[in-house]
């Protein structure tokens, strides 16, 4: 059961975890660790912390973020990333259809369907 | 910071290096630092340092396999079937113990590091038969000692002869199951652990959202 639901997360987590990610950087620059910060207090967002590190080699590849290094006031100098012009535009893109698909979905599953 | 922390997070990146030799190496090198450097902002955070803390650390950051799975999925690459490793368990186990008894050993400890199977199989993967193939030739080769010695014996008598003389009827019975059994466990175990292995959970693969 519990497997179950697990797979069921992963499988949503899948393919929206990017746009979280895009949306948190939409409105600040973050680090990696903080990233994780703000996605781990969000249930079931992420499950291992490390795994945001593809997730962001693949957005950097795709142009959607970029990084750049930054003094930090404790310790080693940071990675922070933000959002490229492009990573904007998908950011806007998803939160459109998104809106448009979780209404669809939510008709469906609460037999809201037209008469 | 401990000299174990020190190691335990060494050993943590080399493993995650490992597992992620598949894919491209600008991209690898990437995770890894980035990993290296988010483990050192969580060392930096934990107030006293204790080998415990930084294990926890570690399993926050997640098993380097999965993150490797997430990776190749990430980046649109095949996932990482099954491949080299198990099938030279299989083979290990299977004749290894021919070996010099080694090669048993090696495809032991292949199968255990393997999570192609579960520890259910692993165990029936160790003890049918343990050794593989080699109690088979052994006896085998205790019965070609006892036709030998009678055939030492008797110079000019049929090898067939001298083993029904040496061995009792129920010696017989007993030695040709126990060489069933030691002939027909392994192949089994061998059929039995090929069509159980299976992939990674992480990775049911489908390529990854192209980017818009």
């Amino acid at each position: 059961m519990v497997d179950r639901q697990d797979a069921l997360l992963a499988q949503m987590r899948r393919g929206t975890l990017q746009y979280c990610v895009l949306a948190l950087l939409g409105s600040d620059e973050l680090y990696g660790f903080d990233l994780v910060r703000r996605l781990a207090g969000v249930d079931g967002m992420l499950t291992s912390e490390g795994t945001i590190y593809p997730l962001l080699a693949r957005l950097r590849r795709d142009g959607l973020v970029e990084s750049n290094w930054q003094e930090s006031s404790s310790g080693p100098p940071r990675r922070y990333y933000h959002l490229t012009d492009a990573g904007r535009a998908a950011l806007e893109d998803f939160r459109r259809e998104w809106g448009r698909f979780r209404d669809a979905v939510d008709t469906v599953i609460e037999g809201r369907g037209r008469p | 910071m401990s000299a174990t922390a020190d190691r335990l997070v060494a050993h943590y990146l080399k493993r995650l290096n490992r597992e992620l030799r598949d894919v491209p190496r600008g991209s690898r090198r990437e995770i890894v630092e980035e990993i290296e450097e988010h483990i050192a902002e969580g060392r930096a955070g934990l107030g006293e340092e204790d080998v415990t803390a930084v294990r926890v650390l570690l399993a926050r950051v997640g098993e380097p396999e999965e993150i490797a799975a997430d990776a190749r999925q990430r980046l649109g690459l095949p996932p990482r079937g099954h491949g080299a490793r198990e099938a030279f368990a299989l083979i290990g186990l299977l004749i290894g113990g021919l070996a010099f008894v080694v090669g048993w050993f090696a495809g032991l400890a292949l199968l255990w590091k393997s999570n192609a199977w579960t520890t259910r199989e692993k165990l029936v993967g160790t003890l049918v038969v343990p050794g593989g193939l080699l109690p088979a030739f052994l006896l085998l080769g205790l019965g070609a000692t006892q036709c030998g010695g009678g055939y030492e014996n008797e110079l000019t008598g049929p090898v067939e002869q001298n083993c029904t003389v040496t061995f009792s009827l129920p010696g017989q019975v007993l030695w040709t199951a126990l060489l069933a059994v030691c002939v027909v466990g392994p192949f089994f175990t061998t059929i039995f652990l090929a069509r159980r292995m299976r992939r990674p959970a992480a990775v049911d693969y489908q390529p990854s959202p192209g980017s818009a």
